[in-house]
């Protein structure tokens, strides 16, 4: 009884995600654009250490390819990606369709979660791949890393769920948004500039800044080869962002649930 | 197959479901007619599973709905609701395995459903390439691929042209061979009248008729209707009424209804005197039911 109730979650876990990936890959466009964002970053932030720092090219792609990955890989496909399936579901009228299925909302939101977790898995070898390409190489624990990124991709979903369900209504809303909210955490998390850099006044405010964690552990785990007692902080600050951004995510799904129940 | 029980729903201070009643029998194909407005959506979103509404029940094959009984039922809606990018086939397959179906099982049934709605050579095009008559045989392809009990077509040909009608004509009577119990919602009273074996009119939520075809004749007691085109409409009412025939009229169409069989030359004959442009009879058709159970046409006889 278990393994059906399971497995009914299971198949439909994997249908959505299977949708939402043979759809992105249909259009190509938003993969090419997830594609040449992050590498760009990956090459520019690169060279500007190697040239700052006079750290070997190698050193300097794998102190870059951490924040990369979580500035303008991840947040870029997992949140803005996670909005923009919501609302074209919105859009397109689809989401009504789903509704009148018997596909439960958890299977729903795991399924976007699994399809941006493979997109994110991608992403993070494409970005290493380019990293390793000119040197770099993998510090720390791999484990650690991984679940790092697991824990940046829950969390970015987690709010592309309750910025997609809650303020963007249209497709170009998310542009907007995913801009507004996005940016100036990507910078204040240290993405385009390294944190090291920024006065004090400013990293105080960074404490509070979810990329600014995600990022310092990811750093600190696979570029400085770190354990898990000098990025604990960071960690479990993570931890907890993922947990509330899910859970919200989640409510904001049931909310707009109930407004969208109409045929 | 379906009983609907004492349905009552209300959106804030308006009722838009009153004590509605109602079933449908396995393998029937049953039309339930009615104005926008009167409540036909709301049935369907009570039955789907969509809205609760606020007392009444129904039953589908004994059980009463819930999230289980949405995979008895399978729902062509209104507007073609369908993955634009994905082909035919992968708009099926998905829908498939949200529904359960194993992969065997998904295999057979999407094939079986693009024959069904003659789509094969169509299954690896994106929706996006597909005229609006394709998108909505795919949807409604898609309300069969777990081969549910009950078949709800919302509006299926709205907005369809006259080929496209046709052939989702042709598949509803497809479905009513097979046993497939349907319900279906339309405005075109033709499409209801061609291929419902029962009709149900709806007004502001209430039931106003029910019945067959012939049972529904019956509320209108006349043995005919002749269409009547006159200048001088007063003069041929007034004459009409003296004969015994009811006034009528459909649109802007003056007709009456004659109590008894008249040949032609007797029918001119009773509006003699009144210069007749165009004279014509029509057996009782679903329009005039439904214009006389929903109302809609006392306000042109005020005029």
């Amino acid at each position: 009884m278990g393994s059906v109730f399971l497995g009914k979650y299971w198949n439909e876990i994997l249908a959505v995600a299977g949708r939402i990936l043979t759809e992105l890959l249909r259009r190509r466009r938003s993969l090419i654009s997830w594609t040449i964002f992050p590498v760009s970053v990956l090459v520019l932030n690169g060279l500007i250490v190697a040239e700052k720092t006079k750290l070997a090219i190698g050193d300097a792609f794998e102190t870059a390819a951490p924040a990369s990955l979580i500035g303008a890989a991840l947040f870029f496909s997992c949140l803005g990606g996670s909005v923009a399936t919501v609302v074209s579901e919105r859009e397109q009228r689809t989401l009504k369709r789903l509704f009148l299925s018997p596909l439960s909302g958890t299977s729903y939101f795991l399924g976007i979660f699994v399809a941006h977790t493979w997109i994110g898995i991608g992403q993070t070898l494409i970005v290493y791949l380019v990293a390793a390409l000119v040197g770099a190489q993998f510090n720390g624990n791999f484990g650690l890393g991984a679940l790092i990124i697991f824990l940046s991709i829950a969390s970015y979903v987690g709010v592309g769920f309750i910025l997609g369900t809650q303020f963007a209504r249209r497709t170009e809303d998310v542009n907007a948004l995913v801009a507004a909210f996005g940016v100036p955490l990507l910078i204040l998390g240290g993405v385009f500039l390294p944190a090291s850099l920024f006065p004090d006044s400013l990293l105080r405010w960074a404490e509070y800044n979810p990329v600014y964690h995600m990022n310092e552990a990811l750093t600190g785990v696979w570029a400085a080869g770190k354990s898990f007692s000098e990025i604990a902080r960071h960690f479990w600050f993570l931890v907890g962002f993922a947990a509330l951004t899910v859970l919200g995510g989640w409510l904001s799904y049931r909310r707009m649930l109930v407004s969208e129940r109409r045929l | 197959m379906l009983r609907i029980e004492k349905l009552n729903k209300r959106y804030g201070d308006r009722l838009v479901l009153q004590d509605l009643n109602f079933s449908i029998a396995e393998g029937e194909v049953y039309g339930l007619l009615g104005p926008n407005g009167a409540g036909k959506t709301t049935t369907i979103n009570i039955i789907c599973d969509l809205l609760r509404a606020d007392s009444g029940t129904i039953y589908i094959e004994g059980k009463s709905v819930c999230q289980a009984t949405k995979k008895l039922i399978g729902i062509a809606p209104q507007e073609n609701l369908l993955y634009q990018s994905l082909t035919c086939r992968e708009n099926l397959e998905f829908f498939a395995r949200i529904y359960g179906l194993s992969k065997s099982e998904r295999v057979e049934q999407v094939n079986h459903c693009l024959e069904a709605v003659n789509l094969v050579e169509r299954a690896n095009s994106p929706v996006e390439t597909l005229s609006g008559g394709m998108q909505r045989r795919l949807s409604v392809a898609i309300a069969l691929v777990h081969q549910p009990k009950l078949v709800i077509l919302d509006e299926p040909t709205t907005g369809l042209d006259i080929e496209a009608r046709y052939e989702l004509w042709e598949l509803i009577r497809q479905l009513k061979s097979q046993g497939i119990t349907t319900l279906l919602t339309t405005h075109l009273l033709e499409e209801a009248e061609r291929l419902c074996q029962r009709i149900g009119i709806l007004k502001e939520g209430k039931l106003l008729a029910e019945g067959t075809l012939t049972e529904l004749q019956q509320l209108i007691p006349a043995q005919e209707i002749v269409m009547v085109q006159t200048a001088d409409e007063a003069g041929a009412i007034a004459r009409a009424q003296q004969q015994g025939f009811i006034p009528r009229y459909y649109g802007r169409d003056l007709a009456f209804w004659i109590p008894e069989h008249l040949e032609l030359k007797d029918m001119i004959e009773r509006f003699d005197g009144i210069t007749l442009s165009s004279i014509s009879r029509q057996p009782i058709r679903l329009e005039h039911i439904y214009v006389e159970v929903t109302g809609s046409q006392s306000d042109f006889l005020k005029c």
